[in-house]
């Protein structure tokens, strides 16, 4: 039964004129933006994988300096683009791409690609979880508003009723009939861009991208679900089809346009941020405190003396100066990880309103789940950021400790190669599937009570059909 | 007879449901639009403020400590605050201030991506322009929900809603036949409806707009300010309009409602949606800017060649600025704060096609785009209102250049002090920065533009339509 009615909404559909020319819409869309957030992803690694060799290459070139001289060259790191952000550039376009490695610092990650794009660019990015995830759900409505409306008002839902058909297998038919529409659509593009992603990475297309993919398509197709129950029931309850028409798309409209806004804002006021200016005051004010320096400065000293049981600096094994440096990393260490901890913290808490708003609008959960399984949410560039800076850290300590025990007091050092490559290259592995749905638990939650929610208003509408009005 | 229907019309909208709705959604959505355009524009004071604070703290310790030198105290020379290489480049630096616009709130644009205070110093000019604020990327993705943003999204659909039934539904309901069994053409019909339409929605979202413009606080004062309001309602007056005409041709075509519904739907989606991002994806293709990372590694590249030849570098910079070379070069030679000047210039030098080809792709895109914004009203619109609250490209473009003119005058300053060895004695001789507003001339022919590409397809389009309407078939 259920195939049946499956079958006849699909060739309902397929002979209907408009549904072609949005279906063909929706393919280009879909086709075109993909090849776009291909090249876009081939031209990025590239560039950001040469960089990332030059910097290694530049750093390991350095003529003999002291190592602190080194410490201010420094070296950058690049933010790898993730496979996926062929789909799904996510957050990318307004986060840094480098964050350069020196002494005394933690940067921020510099250069938004969005600022260097016209103004346009605000009525969004058409890429593919765009066009999933709005234009698909629009063309889900657009299909499914006239299910049952429709048929009533050509009088044919009488004789469907008449045939005594369960509510369960009506709704399921329609369902099947509405996805396997959309399948015409999808499928074909999402082979495409698998096979896109498997050939932009020959090389390293990992178990890990495998999986996310999967869940990435799981998600989608929970949502086109959710999508179409919430048609299905209006179409069900509506008194005309203009009616249901006018309705899904004040829903569509309301939840794809005007729910983001909202959420965003409302995060934004739970969880502000300070300005630039601000968060730069506060941050100098810790980090540079003169009466701070000279306390812990004396208190290295008498440690120091204590540990190698002498009693001037000049009788040290070691050299002061390489303590006292690594003594106001330290010290800077704890202030970075205070400020810094306290403002990503802010925008993880944004994202988790976000998540929460998913309750109002299913697209908000289902694009913060689509984002971070693309590794483009803010999470994993917080995940990439406090690898950089745990590298920065690393390096360092290593010159640090190398002055300390190398350095002799009024004898200029120099240190060659031999230092230089004692600094390990930066390597960077994005999180597991778990560490990232770990994250996402809220949107998923919410994810699914929404498809039990329209399941259920689908059901339940279809229970309570009547073929007429009044 | 016009007249008449208009006031029939009148009284058959007000009696309908649908525009009680549609005043309280768009009631809603303008007042917490303004509302919020307002607290960001108050967000963007705070932070300029808090930038300027810090630059008065800074320059009050300045001058507590040049009394202090000049009363005999020795400070090292990285410290100096007479020295002018470390007042040019750190100590005295100065933040230019890109002031929000009187009508800032009604449109926040791009201002939330681009920032509106820079801090000058003798740094290069892409170190001092690279400052960015600090602001949520969830909400830069996802945009503010701004008057801009109701007018550019909703008010469209509004239009539609009002006018996609206005004949099919009388002709669904049986009235159609009745009322033009009268001594009333279709078309005086359709204008009367159309008319007494367009009217109540102007009046809402102006009288709406404004009233709670006004009651936040902007000051009607200026002569320019209300000027750009004038605008402001000629432009959105303008694209209603065109939504009205492409209503019409879509009511013009004579299907059922909820076909015509459908159709106008489609076209919303495309117009609004579809064609911005289409092109956005479009221009980037065409001419790609390149990662930054490019110039991160081409400024790196080139610091490490210039700090290798230092020495040798400093006797080309007196070639190319024979103006300096004053009598005691010699001693300038050794002079490490010259060598830098001398290897930052060349470093520059070096860089400078990489940043062109940055600006080049960038203004070929905006080239394209300016072309094809006609292919969707709403791009010409939202261009439009940024413009008038002077969150747009146009005003920061103009802002950019201002500040990059007073790098120059700062760093041509505090050369020829570090050349000529120079202490400055007195903060007040430093360059300041003011920012002076484009003349509103310009402004008047980019509106006027912005009018005609709106009104001209609205003229045409809504002519198409009521021709179409005279073979409309009334029954059947």
């Amino acid at each position: 039964m259920i195939g049946t009615i499956a079958r006849k909404e699909l060739t309902e559909l397929s002979r209907d004129g408009r549904f072609r020319l949005l279906a063909a819409v929706i393919l280009v869309l879909a086709v075109a933006s993909t090849a776009a957030g291909w090249l876009q992803f081939t031209a990025v690694s590239r560039q950001h994988a040469e960089a990332q060799r030059e910097t290694r290459e530049q750093w390991l070139g350095q003529q003999e300096k002291n190592p602190h001289s080194a410490a201010h060259y420094g070296v950058y790191a690049f933010k790898p683009a993730s496979h996926l952000s062929i789909v799904d550039t996510g957050l990318d376009p307004y986060l840094g791409v480098a964050v350069w490695l020196e002494a005394h610092r933690q940067s921020e990650m510099k250069f938004r690609p969005a600022q260097d794009r016209t103004a346009i660019q605000r009525f969004g990015e058409l890429n593919g979880a765009e066009v999933l995830l709005v234009l698909v759900p629009l063309f889900i409505l657009l299909v499914t508003f006239p299910v049952f409306a429709g048929e009533r008002e050509q009088g044919t839902l009488r004789q469907l009723m008449s045939l005594g058909v369960a509510p369960r297998l009506l709704v399921a038919g329609k369902a099947l009939g509405t996805l396997a529409a959309v399948a015409l659509v999808i499928v074909p593009v999402s082979a495409l861009a698998a096979v896109a992603m498997a050939w932009a990475s020959a090389d390293s297309y990992l178990a890990a991208d495998v999986s996310r993919t999967v869940a990435l398509g799981a998600t989608c197709l929970v949502y086109f679900l959710v999508v179409t129950g919430v048609g299905l029931a209006v179409s069900a309850w509506a008194p005309s089809s203009r009616v249901a028409l006018v309705t899904l798309l004040g829903f569509w409209f309301a939840t794809s346009l005007v729910a983001p806004r909202i959420a965003t804002d409302v995060a934004g006021s739970l969880h502000p941020t300070p300005n630039a200016a601000e968060f730069q005051r506060a941050l100098d004010a810790d980090l540079s405190d003169p009466e701070e320096a000279r306390q812990r400065l004396a208190r290295l000293q008498a440690e120091t003396l204590t540990k190698y049981n002498v009693t001037s600096l000049d009788a040290l094994p070691v050299a002061f100066s390489g303590l006292s440096l690594q003594s106001g990393e330290d010290h800077g260490n704890e202030v970075f990880d205070r400020h810094f901890g306290r403002l990503h913290d802010q925008f993880s808490n944004q994202a988790r309103v976000y998540q929460w708003a998913g309750l109002a609008s299913p697209l908000l959960a289902a694009r913060s789940l689509s984002m971070a399984l693309a590794g483009t949410d803010f999470e994993q560039h917080r995940h990439f950021a406090k690898a950089a800076e745990a590298y920065r850290r690393d390096i360092q300590r290593t010159l640090n400790d190398d002055i300390a025990r190398n350095q002799r007091a009024g004898q200029p050092y120099l240190a060659g190669t031999e230092l230089w490559s004692r600094v390990p290259d930066f390597t960077y592995d994005a999180p597991s599937i778990g560490w990232v749905l770990g994250r996402q638990a809220t949107a998923l939650t919410v994810l699914a009570g929404w498809l039990t929610l329209a399941g259920a208003l689908a059901l339940l509408a279809t229970r309570r059909l009547s073929a007429t009005l009044g | 007879m016009l007249a008449r229907i208009i006031r029939h019309e009148w009284q058959m909208l007000k009696a309908d449901a649908v525009l009680w709705v549609i005043v309280a959604i768009v009631g809603s959505a303008i007042a917490y639009g303004v509302w919020n355009g307002t607290r960001w524009v108050h967000f963007q004071e705070g932070a300029i403020e808090a930038a300027r604070s810090e630059e008065r703290v800074r320059f009050d310790r300045l001058t507590a400590q040049l009394e202090k030198v000049a009363a005999g105290e020795r400070v090292s020379p990285f410290a100096d605050p007479r020295s002018p290489s470390n007042l040019g480049s750190r100590l005295a630096a100065k933040v230019a201030v890109l002031p929000p616009a009187p009508l800032g709130a009604l449109t926040v644009g791009q201002s939330d991506l681009l920032p509106s205070y820079v801090r000058v110093s003798t740094e290069s000019r892409e170190a001092v322009l690279a400052s960015t604020e600090v602001e949520s990327p969830l909400r830069l993705l996802t945009g503010r929900f701004d008057l801009a943003f109701v007018v550019v999204y909703l008010v469209p659909l509004l239009v539609l809603a009002l006018a996609y039934s206005m004949v099919s539904g009388e002709k669904e309901q049986g009235t159609l036949s009745m009322v033009l069994a009268q001594p009333v053409s279709l078309g005086t019909l359709v204008a009367a409806k159309v008319v007494v339409r367009a009217a109540a929605l102007l009046v809402i979202i102006v009288g709406l707009g404004l009233g709670t413009l006004l009651m936040t606080g902007v000051s009607l004062a200026d002569a320019a300010t209300r000027e750009r309001l004038l605008w402001w309602v000629a432009s959105v007056a303008a694209y209603m309009g065109l939504w009205f005409a492409i209503a019409l041709v879509g009511v013009s075509l004579g299907r059922g409602s909820a076909a015509t519904a459908t159709l106008l739907a489609g076209l919303w989606l495309l117009l609004v949606v579809i064609v911005p991002s289409a092109l956005t994806l479009g221009v980037q293709q065409l001419y790609p800017v390149p990662s930054r990372v490019a110039l991160v590694q081409a400024t790196r590249v080139a610091s490490d060649e210039a700090n290798a030849q230092g020495a040798r570098l400093l006797a080309a910079y007196y070639e190319d600025h024979p103006e300096l070379a004053t009598g005691d070069a010699e001693q300038a030679m050794t002079d490490f704060n010259v060598v830098r000047l001398a290897v930052n210039d060349d470093i520059e030098k070096r860089v400078r096609p990489v940043v062109a080809q940055f600006d080049e792709q960038l203004s070929s895109q905006q080239a394209l785009v300016e072309r094809f914004r006609v292919l969707s009203p709403a791009l010409v619109v939202y261009e439009a209102l940024s413009d008038l609250s002077g969150s747009g490209q146009q005003r920061h473009r103009h802002f950019v250049s201002q500040v990059s003119g007073f790098h120059d005058e700062w760093r041509r300053f505090f050369t020829q002090k570090v050349v000529a060895k120079t202490p400055v004695a007195d903060l007040s001789s430093l360059p300041t920065f003011t920012y002076s507003e484009e003349p509103s001339s310009a402004l008047r022919a980019r509106m006027m533009a912005t009018l005609a590409t709106l009104l001209v397809p609205a003229v045409l389009l809504g002519g198409l339509a009521f021709i179409r309407l005279r073979r409309y078939a009334i029954a059947g």
